[in-house]
């Protein structure tokens, strides 16, 4: 599934990665962006953790012209007087005139590395309002955003990843550079996707699927019919029926069977539920006004 | 198929419901058409009938099994709060089913959302399930070519019984109060324009403004819906003249993020006041007029749980979900039946001393195709059926 979301995030959709501090997401964030880079997007990146350089550090150049950075990282509270971007500069008329400006007709992937700094200083209502209007409006195709839940709250954590159309949470894998990935993927008409994969990123930033773990729940429920006990076997005598018997048996005509037509007839006898068949026979004849009635003439 | 002969005999004066094709469950059935000569003064309104606990005014929620938890359904006036499961799917789902119903019953529809429009939650309403005696289906000759089960459709011993609905096992009321939905299809537009709707989409109504100190979002809902009561002769108060009707409120994800209050976002919120304010003027307005409230809540974020009980307080019926969908019960072979667990938190007592809980407390619900069944979760023990029927054999040698 990793993969899939790897190869586009559907339109007004919102990618949250939700890293920790013993695991990095953010080369999962930049593999993202070059994978969207090599699909011909524009992207457009607002930088607050790092800074510029290290978060574009492997993409390639002809990539990078469509490739707009957002360098929030100098400084991202506007204590100087000129500053690139700014947190307060994250609400949705502020945001919607940075996407157009760079006057590209298609709309654009907004990454936000990270969120956790926006939270820390905006109301978390404000940016999960901003979020879902940005999912909204026209000028941003989807949003990518990094996520450190280790630094908020579970509430906030919460009412963010809800918010999300696909959520990946990242840890430490079992060997050295591998990490496992949880996903979970949800759609407009509520049905949930999950799935657990290890992977890991190699130098030119693409992400290879190492394994899945074994433990996948499976809740079909047609697997639960299979599972039934099979009541004929361990049986010291036979109870299965072999093919030929098995037609023999339902060749056999059984005593009540009827044909099509008298079953149709019995099934669906018409408005009334039952039918009186009754033939007037020679003691109906009698004529209340002739009393003569019984003389045989 | 043929081991309900005795109880399908017993109930063979049912109406004969055709279906297009061959459903695992069928319809529970009458059990006469003997009707109640009824004098009371009440006005009959389609879609209510009067309780038998204590006579107060009922409306289906849509799911017959959530109506019998709820002492035979829900009582015109008041609210139902729902706590939402993680992903919010099958709270969504009772939500769609208590809309439909309004639909099909002839109700009005008054929906509240501050995520999605209105309008989706209206498009994926599931499609009735319509009873049509008159259209009968022709019977199929049972195959003769190797196949081992015999479809139900084509019963070959029991063919009188064929289109007889088998017995449920699910909690039901014994009368035919609420409709069944098809979850895979949804409801046809000609009967969901039928249906007079009210919408409320919040972006559309407050213009968020960072200055606003106090929540604009639940007055402006609370404005909205009693404007519509008074609008549209819901009142108590106005002169019973015409024809009544029951208006079905529907609020989705009340006091999520979305809707202004950081009732999820922080441990210690600062607008705690904000929801049950809002709560506590939604059942004044219900109590005096002819409508009832479902709203949903994502109670899984809130983590003040001082605040979640004043908020089931203030609601009157109030019952919880949790999905098995990314737990780690979900693998568990105890759980395989069922999608989740149910529980009710609270039930109201109406003008009465004492309320009916219902009998089970351990209740499971699964989403079929045709119907949302809420059943007691039956505990097999470790072992499961055969070993613990064993087990109390030998015991009673």
């Amino acid at each position: 599934m990793l993969s899939e979301l790897l190869q586009g995030i559907e339109t007004g959709g919102l990618l949250i990665i939700q890293d920790s501090c013993s695991y990095s997401g953010r080369d999962l964030l930049r593999s993202f962006i070059a994978a969207a880079l090599n699909r011909e997007e524009e992207v457009h990146v607002l930088c607050f953790d790092v800074s510029e350089d290290e978060l574009t550090d492997g993409l390639k150049p002809p990539a990078t012209q469509r490739l707009h950075v957002h360098n929030a990282y100098p400084d991202p509270l506007g204590w100087t007087d000129h500053p690139a971007f700014a947190v307060q500069q994250f609400r949705l008329e502020d945001l919607t005139d940075l996407v157009k400006q760079a006057s590209q007709p298609k709309p654009a992937t907004l990454v936000i590395d990270s969120l956790s700094w926006v939270l820390r200083h905006a109301a978390p209502p404000a940016v999960c309002r901003t979020l879902q209007q940005l999912r909204k409006g026209g000028a941003v195709r989807a949003v990518v955003a990094l996520l450190h839940a280790d630094m908020h709250q579970r509430g906030t954590v919460g009412s963010v990843c809800h918010l999300a159309s696909s959520l990946v949470a990242v840890a430490p894998g079992p060997k050295g550079n591998e990490a496992v990935a949880k996903i979970t993927k949800r759609s407009k008409s509520g049905k949930v996707a999950q799935d657990e994969e290890t992977f890991c990123i190699t130098e030119d930033l693409t992400v290879a699927v190492l394994s899945r773990p074994s433990s996948l729940p499976e809740a079909k429920p047609n697997g639960s019919e299979e599972e039934q006990a099979d009541p004929t076997a361990n049986l010291t005598f036979n109870l299965r029926l072999s093919e030929s018997e098995l037609e023999a048996k339902q060749k056999l005509t059984l005593p009540f069977v009827f044909s099509k037509e008298k079953k149709t007839a019995l099934l669906h006898p018409g408005p009334g539920s039952g039918r009186i068949l009754y033939e007037p026979d020679a003691n109906d004849d009698y004529d209340q006004e002739d009393p003569d009635d019984d003389l045989d003439v | 198929m043929c081991n309900n002969i005795d109880v399908i005999i017993s109930n063979m004066a049912a109406p004969v419901s055709g279906m297009g094709e061959a459903p695992a469950e069928r319809l529970p059935i009458n059990s006469t058409s003997f009707q109640k000569k009824t004098r009371s003064k009440l006005v009959s309104i389609p879609g209510t009938r009067p309780s038998v606990q204590n006579g107060q005014l009922l409306v289906s929620t849509g799911v017959t099994s959530l109506d019998y938890l709820l002492g035979g359904g829900l009582a015109v006036g008041t609210v139902l709060l729902i706590e939402e499961d993680r992903y919010d799917s099958y709270s969504r789902m009772i939500l769609k089913y208590f809309l439909a119903e309004g639909v099909v019953c002839r109700h009005e529809l008054f929906v509240a959302t501050a995520q999605d429009n209105p309008d989706d939650i209206l498009q994926e309403l599931p499609a009735p399930i319509l009873d049509d005696v008159a259209v009968p289906k022709a019977v199929e000759q049972p195959r003769l070519t190797g196949e081992p089960q015999d479809s139900l459709d084509a019963m070959k011993i029991a063919w009188r019984y064929q289109h007889l609905p088998k017995v449920q096992s699910a909690l039901a009321s014994s009368s035919r109060f609420g409709h069944y939905y098809d979850v895979s299809k949804t409801m046809e537009a000609e009967i969901r324009q039928a249906a007079k709707c009210h919408r409320f989409c919040l972006p559309d109504h407050v213009t968020p403004s960072s200055t606003a100190h106090r929540l604009e979002s639940y007055s402006a809902l609370l404005k909205s819906l009693q404007e519509v009561i008074h609008r549209e002769g819901f009142d108590l108060a106005a002169p019973m003249s015409k024809s009544r009707n029951i208006l079905r409120v529907g609020l989705h994800s009340l006091g999520s993020a979305l809707w202004g209050d950081d009732l999820c976002c922080h441990d210690k919120p600062r607008h705690r006041h904000a929801l049950t304010t809002f709560l506590y003027g939604l059942r004044a307005l219900l109590r005096s007029s002819l409508s009832v409230a479902v709203v949903t809540l994502p109670s899984h974020l809130i983590q003040d749980r001082a605040l979640m009980g004043s908020i089931t307080r203030l609601c009157d019926n109030a019952i919880a979900l949790e999905s098995f969908k990314g737990s780690e019960r979900e693998t568990n072979p105890l759980y395989k039946d069922y999608h989740g667990l149910l529980y009710v938190r609270q039930v109201p007592h109406l003008n009465c001393l004492a309320s009916q809980l219902p009998d089970h407390k351990d209740l499971a619900f699964k989403l079929k195709r045709k119907q949302f069944s809420i059943e007691p979760y039956k505990y097999l023990g470790a072992f499961g059926c055969e070993e613990a029927r064993r087990r109390s054999k030998r015991k009673q040698l």
